[in-house]
């Protein structure tokens, strides 16, 4: 059998292309957590919303993993149906594929969806199916895009899984359509999934700016919009270096500048503003952006008062899975909270250092995904809150650890200055709870003295 | 009647449950369990995921995290792996292998791996076995009773008792199946033990999953039934199983050591109510409790109250094959129509049923159920009830839309009536809208 990446690829793994990278380490069994390759090209394709997104192979892969997203749609919502091919023991033994092309043509014949995704997983894998074929047999019978993801669990992380979806938007979907009208101001986001809404918030902000958000790279987005990706006048990568190859390779073949950027903290927004501005060359919207950050810094301030005066001075452990880490640092900093722990577990070398640039030299680098090195941080740093994903979010309850959620399956949005004053309120009310003094105040029957002797 | 199936290739928002999930659940409800899902990162991953979603709770899994040239040349390295990196840094008393689609087609070997390894290190005391839980067999259901199985098998492996045990006829062991919420087993605990029965379940998530702060967070899992109870139920008189599924286990005890058992198939409403309490107090002797007379009174008055609620009214069900069966039999109590019944496999048991099931997923209940009033599966269908128009009832597996379902009892009395109560609740709700946007307004 033919190893489905080459090994090339493979050092690079990681999702940076940049060449100084270090391999991402191979996961330790017995002391591994976080999802496969599979999982992460579901993360970076689900959010196009009207495609429907087919899952071949046994059925656990699609039906453990639907519906486990906080990717907001304004519209269409077939993505959200869970489609399997749901191979069982004769389709392993005899191949999958015609099941494949049934249940390609019965979801084009049913739901006529602008395009259809189809994702491999180990098992098909490692049968040998040839889904690339299937795919574009199909798609030319079709006469609709029916584009192959090619990222099996048993590649590697999550991380390489955005990597490969971007690859496949790459090679299938960006430069197959044109915008319905020239756009000179378009801006693409790439990385950006709309977890809790976060891209409405972006977008109402790149509007007030007279910025075009020309393609959603992929929250919230249409399947026709990526297809025109290749016009935007810029890039911005979101804090999301998985997908920072996509933007270097939009660069060399369209000539698309880019930058990387984040929407979390006020600082970072405006950065991220401006940066935009300046790559579109155009004098007149740089004034406007200008006046907008400006104006918004400032309302933004007057409304944190309040929680500023709370906030100030706490500490928090910072666990996002890498590759947040450092946008979500300067929003903490902006709020006055110290960051004394931080995961740096997915984290290329530069993230790395954009943390180090941002967190004091007394901060906990944690490494490792285990729960318990994370909490055994909040006990030694004495920290007053845990921000991590829905993953640890028990863990911190069972230690009575005040906790705000910030990974995917969130249903608030961070981002931008109404994110942060978000954030800032509910960093607040998770930790002024009645439910912690109760909580660590034992039975009456338990306290010493309650009883007469 | 005969089990149908639509014809469709495709799986359209899938109501199956991986096998592996339910092999992870079972070990939840064993003391300081580990299990190690011999397959890739996802596969442990997903399930940990999903579970902590749904019960609230931290999940104890590992991996053996294979990767795609593991897989094909030496799997069981990792596997290797994976239990040091568990045994020296947690020393937990219990692991499960649990092999996955991934071990299963590429026909790694890990049983006899095991065995080595145990026999290598020496590996007394503690209980590890393995079950092999491919994804395209089954669901959780099957996952979750095969993996009760390997333990009591094995459990009966290490005591080694053929034939000389001191039976304690005062002690039942409980097995409860995988529909069951900790809510369920404790209540069932509660049952069993008030007739003066010392009771043992095997596995017991209700110490475990129901939520609890005694010992803080820790990798391994943080309650459920202890290994030398585990060790002790093999002396029970008696095995109870609740759910069709877990007749297997049942089995497992009678044929090696002679215990007899006894299997209810429905645990949900009036009538698998009596049939509890009354077998109970013919077994025991002892006269059923007042307050599960009075729980039965109660019962039937709040069905007399809810019945004008449930009058004509339908609805759908989409559920594991065992509860299903339970479900359908509590309707059929409340006299609801069941515009569609879909089990996530086939069973003999569902099978079995007088009504007509069909297998599928939550489209086949969309479609077949049109126009019911009430859909009752897990938070998956909350869009397909929206679409055709339905009250929605969360139940089984996963339900996220609701705080402290996992605590939900739907057993014995009291449960056929919080569950009367809160469907009835639902369909008086949706009446409510259907009356306002009704009114006319000038
Ligand atoms: S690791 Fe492979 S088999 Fe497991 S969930 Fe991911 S894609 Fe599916």
């Amino acid at each position: 059998m033919e190893p489905i990446r080459k090994e090339e690829l493979d050092d690079q793994a990681c999702g940076s292309m940049a060449p100084k990278s270090k391999p991402c380490p191979r996961p330790k069994p017995g002391e591994a957590a976080g999802g496969c390759s599979f999982d992460g090209a579901q993360i970076t394709l689900l959010p196009i919303m009207d495609a429907a997104h087919l899952v071949h192979g046994p059925v656990a892969c699609a039906g453990n993993s639907w519906e486990s997203r906080g990717s907001l749609s304004s519209g269409p919502s077939l993505s959200q149906y869970g489609f399997a091919t749901d191979l069982g023991n004769n389709d392993i033994i005899f191949g999958g594929e015609k099941k494949l092309r049934d249940s390609i043509d019965y979801i084009a014949g049913r739901f006529t969806p602008p395009a259809i995704f189809v994702y491999s997983t180990c098992v098909t894998a490692l049968i040998g199916e040839d889904m690339d074929a299937v795919c574009k047999e199909a798609s030319d019978r079709l006469g609709i895009p029916i584009v192959p993801v090619n990222s099996p669990g048993f590649v590697g992380s999550k991380n390489l899984g955005n990597r490969l979806a971007g690859d496949a938007l790459l090679q299938y979907v960006i430069g197959t359509g044109e915008p319905e009208q020239e756009t000179p101001l378009g801006v693409n986001l790439i990385g950006e999934y709309n977890i809790a809404g976060e891209m409405w918030d972006i977008e109402k902000l790149m509007n007030q700016a007279g910025i075009t958000l020309l393609s959603r790279i992929t929250g919230d987005a249409r399947y026709k919009e990526i297809t025109w990706a290749h016009r935007a006048k810029a890039n911005m990568v979101v804090c999301s270096r998985a997908l920072l190859g996509l933007a270097k390779q939009m660069e060399s073949k369209y000539g698309i500048p880019y930058f990387e950027g984040s929407f979390y903290g006020a600082k970072e927004t405006t950065y991220s503003l401006r940066q935009m501005a300046f790559l579109l060359n155009d004098r007149e919207m740089e004034r406007r952006v200008d006046r907008l950050t400006e104006r918004e810094e400032n309302r933004l301030a007057h409304d944190l008062r309040p929680y500023r005066k709370i906030l100030k001075g706490k500490k928090a452990v910072l666990y996002t899975g890498g590759v947040k880490s450092w946008s979500v640092i300067s929003a903490l900093k902006e709020l006055g909270i110290q960051v004394v722990g931080v995961g740096t577990n997915k984290s290329s070398d530069e993230d790395v250092q954009r943390i180090a640039d941002r967190v004091g030299d007394d901060t906990e680098y944690i490494p490792e995904g285990g729960a318990s090195r994370i909490i055994k941080t909040v006990r030694e740093r004495k920290a007053d809150i845990m921000i991590a994903g829905g993953r640890n979010m028990y863990v911190a309850m069972k230690e009575q650890i005040p906790f705000v959620d910030i990974n995917q399956e969130r249903h608030k949005a961070y981002a931008g200055y109404e994110g942060l004053l978000r954030l800032a309120k509910e960093l607040v009310d998770s930790m002024v709870n009645p439910i912690w003094k109760l909580a660590s105040s034992p039975a009456p029957w338990d306290k010493e003295g309650s009883y007469d002797r | 009647m005969t089990v149908k199936r639509r014809s469709k290739p495709v799986s359209v928002n899938p109501l199956k449950i991986g096998q592996s999930l339910g092999g992870v659940l079972a070990m939840q409800g064993c003391y300081r369990a580990m299990p190690i899902v011999h397959g890739s990162q996802g596969c442990s991953a997903f399930p940990k995921a999903l579970l902590t979603r749904h019960f609230r709770e931290p999940i104890a899994v590992q991996t053996s995290a294979l990767q795609e040239m593991d897989v094909i040349f030496d799997a069981n390295r990792n596997l290797e792996e994976a239990l040091n990196a568990v045994l020296s840094k947690h020393r937990p008393d219990i692991i499960g292998i649990i092999g996955t689609e991934l071990t299963d087609v590429a026909g790694v070997d890990y049983q006899s791996m095991l065995k080595s390894y145990k026999r290598e290190r020496n590996m007394r005391g503690g209980l590890a076995f393995s079950v092999t839980l491919p994804d395209f067999r089954g669901s959780l259901e099957s996952g979750f009773s095969v993996t009760v199985e390997a333990m009591v098998d094995e459990l009966i492996q290490q005591a080694g008792l053929r034939g000389q045990r001191n039976v304690n006829s005062r002690q039942i062991t409980l097995l409860p199946g995988s529909y069951l919420t900790p809510g369920d087993v404790m209540e069932l605990k509660e049952i069993v033990s008030s007739f003066g029965f010392e009771v043992i379940a095997l596995p017991d998530i209700s110490t475990s999953l129901s939520g609890h702060l005694l010992t803080g967070f820790s990798p391994l899992t943080r309650g459920g039934v202890p290994l030398d109870s585990m060790l002790q139920s093999l002396q029970s008189g008696l095995t109870i199983a609740f759910g069709a599924s877990m007749e297997r286990p049942a089995r497992r005890l009678h044929n090696a050591l002679g215990t007899p058992y006894k299997v209810f198939q429905g645990t949900m409403g009036l009538k698998a109510s009596d049939e509890l309490l009354n077998f109970l107090h013919q077994i025991s002797g002892v006269p059923v409790p007042i307050r599960y007379c009075w729980q039965r009174e109660n019962l039937l008055d709040c069905m007399l109250d809810a019945h004008f609620q449930f009058a004509g009214v339908s609805a759908l069900a989409a559920l594991e094959p065992d509860h299903l069966r339970s479900v359908s039999e509590w309707l059929e109590e409340l006299g609801v129509e069941q515009k569609a019944l879909v089990a996530s496999c086939e069973t003999p048991a569902v099978a079995e049923m007088e009504r007509e099931v069909w297998v599928g997923d939550l489209d086949d209940a969309e479609v077949l159920g049109s126009g019911a009033d009430l859909w009752i599966s897990s938070s998956h269908g909350i869009a397909g009830a929206e679409r055709i128009g339905a009250a929605f009832l969360p139940a089984g597996f996963p339900i996220w839309d609701e705080l402290g379902s996992y605590m939900n009892v739907s057993v014995g009395y009291r449960g056929a009536m919080e569950w009367t109560n809160k469907a009835g609740n639902l369909l008086m709700r949706r009446e409510a809208e259907h009356r306002e946007s009704r009114v006319r307004h000038r």
